[in-house]
């Protein structure tokens, strides 16, 4: 301490009655208070925006984007996501014998451009060949000559043109002439051409698919815009915006709907048991516990088959009922839990001794004590049984086609995996958004509104 | 008698997610061979985390120890209890707990825990270590030591097991026994049995104890030397019968007045003390105390009292003590030589 | 420990007896006679059946029948199968969907222990915020997903090597089984991996822990002795139910990877409405889960003394 010197002013005392007490913040209701904390948590913020922007998805989206899901646009199958394609319009398709004016050039060649009507391939014949076979593949030949698709056999040496219409898309194809032996088996010598494809159409079809502009006189030559399709189509051509949110009401729908039923029931079953206790409460959870031991798919499974749907129908109902059936035991052992330590707090006692009745008691005290608890469950019920339909429509005992979920497009579009993987991955992306919005909701709102998480971070 | 550990200015501080709490704040004390000193102090007044950051028991990061020196024997431990401080925890200082139904491994046998103690530091084998235990055991007068050594800490009583948790402090003869509140989660009959048993242990083997506590009745039955803590520092130090028959802090005195004494005779009014303790994410820059005090000058506000000596072992740190103050407060005790 | 045991075996047996009757009370709700369905039933099955369950004659004698027969441990007979017996059908491919199912609990069990204690010792750093962020992605990503991609991930591989690293489908060796089973553990470990951080950071901060430290124990043997030893507590209680779920989540890997497991088969008898096939497989799992979780908890005794005493 240093030698300062105080004068005798410093040592007056100064007490006065002057309250000590402070209160340091206004006091917040229980639900008030479960809010701030949960606005204070970006993670579930972020995640209840999320939420609320998938509801708009499936509920306003149809409105903004009305083109229909079930619809085909056969001319753009299994197309990219990306801006609305061109297509060059030509005259109808002639057929053709293979008997053009060959351009000038030698070896395996176009006859002329190739468009996605028809590629027409012209080469010189080969010495001793009994034949070809024409194949065509998405990749360049390797080392292991895979060639791909086998079009056609031409059994004649001579006949050395082959017109390809089959499914064309306007890409790159590596079209390969493999010349036979006398016993029509590949020889293995063989000419390869890369071949781009062009994106083309008639004046009829382009009419007819309603891609005309009105007023507007096309000619061949001119372009049209195809339909667009903003997220790509499906292996039908369907438009995969609008089916993710066809699909998105039937999986959201499943995923929303199901919880709420199946914890209101979970609720009921568990306060009674825990409300009444002793043999009524025995006897109620012992079922609970049977339930709970039942092997949860094969029982979704069993129901739906019980409930009369075929194999490669739709279950919507039968599901809702399943999860319903085998999924409340859950929550009926949580309120069962936590009324049954609400029943011995004090207050419960005070307000029994001051004449409050049962059912007074359960709407006061014992509900919305439990309410936090049933919340939380309820937001992480929900990405389950988002999986649940998702798992059940992927093996196809859920939602089967035409009608889309989530679930049912992912089972579609891993067929188409390798080349298309589109197809599965936006119907995943949602599958696997929805559910991680709701599992860090669900965080969040536990940790908000879980009195014993408090003062822990 | 020369000090067997000494501390220094010892400060603390926690980052949290308020704030930087600056727990404790320039600390300095002894404690002699053979003596027991106890801290006292209200409920996060800095006392456990005193011990704990001189143990190295304070999880750094958020603490951190930002200045201080405590030497045990002459030698530095501060810092050195993080790096190589198995060597003198369990060692050269025991420590016990006080809930001693959550301090021990509930999936470990008692006697597999202070035979620990013994594999650690005295290289035991595990039947050695084993065979120990039982005689800490016993020493600590838990009947059929043997065979509770074989049980699991759900088997066992709250003072049974705060019992082995002595044994296990004491596995290795430390030479300083740090008990933090020993004895308040439990009942009052056992508290007085474990407070006995750690007064016979310190007679039997000569350790020196850190008592910390809030109970001024716990104090007086076992301490020699008593320093009173408040909001991260010591406010008055001193022998036993000073601190309590010659209080010379108003804090100390607002302690001894909301505490019940055991004397039946008297009439005793029991007064708390007003107010709550001062925030540690800004503390006061004036005397920590200042806004409780009901002596409060006008110099208490800005200037933080320094320790003035009443005895050679007695100091407070209060302004009531200088020497332009009025000595005219009832209760305390001033300096007599001051004339 | 004995007693306790049997009493679990008991009450196995109850829920074991509970699950056959609900699938047979189940199974008899489907509307219609299952047998005049427009799937053609040979008549050989026909008379095999009703010798075998008397379906004419009334439910609750039936049940008798079907209660019998499972109590003797027979399933019966395949729907569309003549003269296949679902015993046969369970008995060649179960054991394939138990070895991968077996596999991915192990997988998913270390993974989940190993990851979660990587993760609290190293809390807010690095490798926490990394294997946190793939825990997320394991937990919001579907299993048939995860099916796909790795599979796809495989024929990329063994493109790229030009010879085949694993095998991108089938079954039979140790290498047909590796990925499918990591592919079938990964959901369950992500939320393994979540669970033991959580404990093991309750675990860190426990009072027992700080009298270890204050012990002078070093960190290696806190970790070993203290931390891991409680912190994978919570962890096998929830195995039970992870073992069914993977189990019955082997379904889709089985699928996508072409893997002959029962699961696969009961998808089969399922679109082909093989009514006793359906119910056979099903009361036969839900025997093997409740069994699965019985070893657990008795397991769960043999770490925890608290259970094991009582």
């Amino acid at each position: 301490m240093s030698e300062t010197t105080f004068s005798a002013r410093d040592f007056e005392s100064v007490h006065t009655d002057e309250a000590v007490q402070v209160i340091a913040r206004p006091s917040l209701s229980y639900w008030q208070d479960a809010w701030v904390r949960l606005k204070d948590n970006r993670r579930a913020l972020f995640s209840l925006y999320l939420i609320l922007a998938l509801l708009a998805f499936t509920i306003a989206g149809p409105w903004v984007w009305t083109v229909d899901p079930q619809t085909q646009d056969l001319d753009q199958i299994s197309r990219a996501p990306g801006p609305a394609a061109q297509a060059t319009i030509v005259a109808p398709y002639v057929p053709w014998d293979g008997s053009t004016l060959a351009p000038p050039g030698t070896g395996l060649r176009l006859a002329e451009p190739a468009t996605t009507q028809a590629v027409r391939l012209l080469w010189e014949p080969v010495e001793g060949a009994r034949g070809y076979r024409v194949y065509r593949n998405l990749f360049p030949i390797g080392e292991e000559r895979a060639f791909g698709l086998p079009l056609f056999d031409i059994l004649d040496p001579l006949d050395t043109s082959f017109e390809d219409r089959l499914d064309l898309k306007p890409r790159n194809y590596f079209y390969s002439v493999v010349e036979l032996n006398p016993d029509g088996e590949p020889t293995g010598a063989h000419q390869t051409i890369e071949v781009d494809v062009e994106r083309v159409t008639t004046l009829e079809e382009a009419a007819a698919a309603g891609l005309v502009p009105e007023g507007a006189e096309l000619r061949e030559g001119d372009s049209v815009e195809l339909a667009f399709h903003p997220l790509g189509t499906d292996y039908l051509g369907r438009d995969m915006l609008a089916r993710l949110m066809s699909g998105a009401r039937v999986s959201l729908f499943i995923g929303i709907f199901a919880p709420i039923l199946y914890i209101l029931f979970g609720v009921v079953y568990g306060a009674t048991a825990g409300f009444f206790g002793r043999w009524v409460d025995q006897v109620l959870m012992r079922f609970s516990d049977f339930v709970v031991a039942l092997p949860f798919l094969l029982f979704m499974i069993l129901i739906r088959v019980a409930s009369g749907v075929q194999p490669g129908e739709s279950g919507i109902a039968p599901l809702v009922i399943a999860l319903v059936l085998l999924g409340w035991p859950a929550t009926a052992r949580l309120v069962r839990g936590q009324i049954l330590q609400i029943r011995e707090e004090g207050y419960v006692s005070a307000s029994r001794l001051l004449g409050a009745k049962t059912g007074y008691l359960v709407l006061r005290h014992m509900i919305p004590n439990t309410m936090g608890v049933i919340l939380v469950t309820l937001t992480f019920a929900v990405p389950s049984a988002i999986f649940t339909e998702a798992f059940l429509s992927f093996i196809g005992m859920g939602v089967a086609p035409p009608e889309a979920s989530w679930g049912s497009m992912c089972n579609e579009g891993i067929k188409t995996m390798l080349t298309y993987p589109h197809e599965l991955i936006f119907p995943a992306l949602f599958i696997s958004i929805t559910v991680l919005a709701f599992n860090m909701l669900g965080d969040g709102l536990r940790d908000a509104l879980d009195a014993r998480m408090r003062g822990t971070e | 008698m020369s000090a067997l550990l000494t501390v220094e200015d010892l400060r603390v501080e926690f980052d949290t997610y308020g704030g930087v709490v600056q727990a404790v704040r320039g600390v300095s004390f002894n404690v002699e061979a053979g003596r027991t000193l106890a801290i006292v102090g209200e409920s996060g007044c800095g006392k456990s985390v005193t011990v704990q950051s001189m143990m190295g028991l304070i999880p750094m990061p958020p603490g951190r120890i930002t200045s201080g020196s405590a030497k045990l024997d002459g030698a530095e431990i501060l810092g050195r209890t993080r790096i190589d401080g198995t060597s003198i925890r369990g060692a050269q200082i025991g420590m016990i707990f006080q809930d001693p139904m959550t301090s021990l491994n509930p999936t470990m046998t008692i006697g597999a825990q202070i035979a620990e103690t013994l594999q650690v530091h005295r290289g035991h084998s595990r039947q050695q270590a084993l065979a120990r235990a039982v005689e800490l055991l016993a020493m600590t007068r838990i009947p059929e030591a043997e065979k509770r050594a074989a049980q699991y800490p759900f088997e066992f009583s709250g003072g049974m097991l705060q019992r082995s948790m002595i044994a296990m402090a004491i596995a290795c003869e430390p030479a300083i026994l740090i008990a933090d509140e020993p004895s308040t989660a439990l009942d009052v009959t056992i508290q007085a049995q474990i407070l006995d048993l750690l007064r016979d242990l310190q007679r039997e083997n000569g350790m020196s104890i850190i008592l910390i506590t809030h109970d001024l009745g716990v104090v007086a039955r076992m301490a020699d030397q008593v320093a009173v803590m408040y909001a991260g520092q010591i406010v008055e130090n001193g022998a036993v019968d000073e601190v309590f028959y010659e209080s010379a802090h108003p804090y100390t005195l607002g302690l001894n007045d909301a505490m019940p004494t055991n004397n039946p005779d008297a009439e005793q009014v029991l007064t708390p003390i007003d107010g709550s303790p001062p925030d540690l994410f800004d503390p006061p820059k004036g005397c920590a105390y200042g806004a409780r005090c009901p002596h409060t000058m006008r110099i208490c506000g800005p200037n933080n009292p320094g320790a003035f000596d009443l005895s050679p072992s007695h100091y407070a740190r209060c302004w009531l003590h200088h020497p332009d103050a009025e000595r005219r407060v009832d209760g305390i005790t001033y300096r007599e030589a001051a004339s | 420990m004995g007693r306790y045991a049997l009493k679990r075996l008991v009450q196995g047996a109850i829920t074991v007896w509970f699950i056959a009757t609900a699938t047979f009370f189940a199974m008899h709700m489907v509307p219609g006679d299952p047998l005049a369905s427009d799937k053609a039933v040979s008549e050989k099955i026909r008379a095999n059946l009703e010798a075998k369950y008397g379906l004419d004659k009334p439910l609750l004698t039936q049940y008798g029948i079907y209660m019998g027969n499972l109590a003797r441990g027979d399933f019966g007979i395949s729907f569309t199968q003549e003269n296949r017996r679902v015993n046969d059908i369970i008995r060649e491919h179960f054991p394939v969907s138990a070895t991968l199912g077996i596999l991915a609990v192990v997988f998913a069990a270390l993974g989940g222990i190993l990851w979660g204690a990587l993760t609290a010792l190293n809390r807010n750093r690095m490798p926490d915020i990394v294997i946190m962020l793939l825990v997320i992605l394991g937990i919001s990503v579907p299993s048939f997903v995860f099916a796909a991609l790795g599979q796809l991930t495989l024929v990329n591989i063994n493109n790229l090597l030009g010879f085949s690293l694993l095998p991108v489908a089938g079954w039979g060796t140790v290498a047909h089984m590796l990925i499918p089973s990591l592919v079938l553990g990964l959901g369950t470990m992500a939320y393994l991996t979540r669970l033991m951080r959580s404990s093991m950071l309750e675990i860190m901060n426990s009072d027992f822990v700080r009298t270890a430290r204050s012990k002078g124990v070093p960190a290696p043997r806190i970790f070993t002795h203290h931390q891991l030893r409680n912190a994978i507590l919570p962890v096998i209680t929830v195995l039970g139910p992870s073992i069914a779920v993977i189990t019955t989540g082997g379904f889709v890997v089985e699928i996508v990877f072409a893997i002959p497991g029962l699961g696969r088969y009961f998808v089969q008898a399922v679109q082909q409405s093989d009514y006793t096939v359906i119910m056979g497989t099903t009361v036969f799992y839900g025997a093997f889960l409740v069994l699965m979780v019985i070893i657990v908890d008795l397991v769960y005794g043999l770490i925890d003394p608290r259970v094991r005493l009582e």
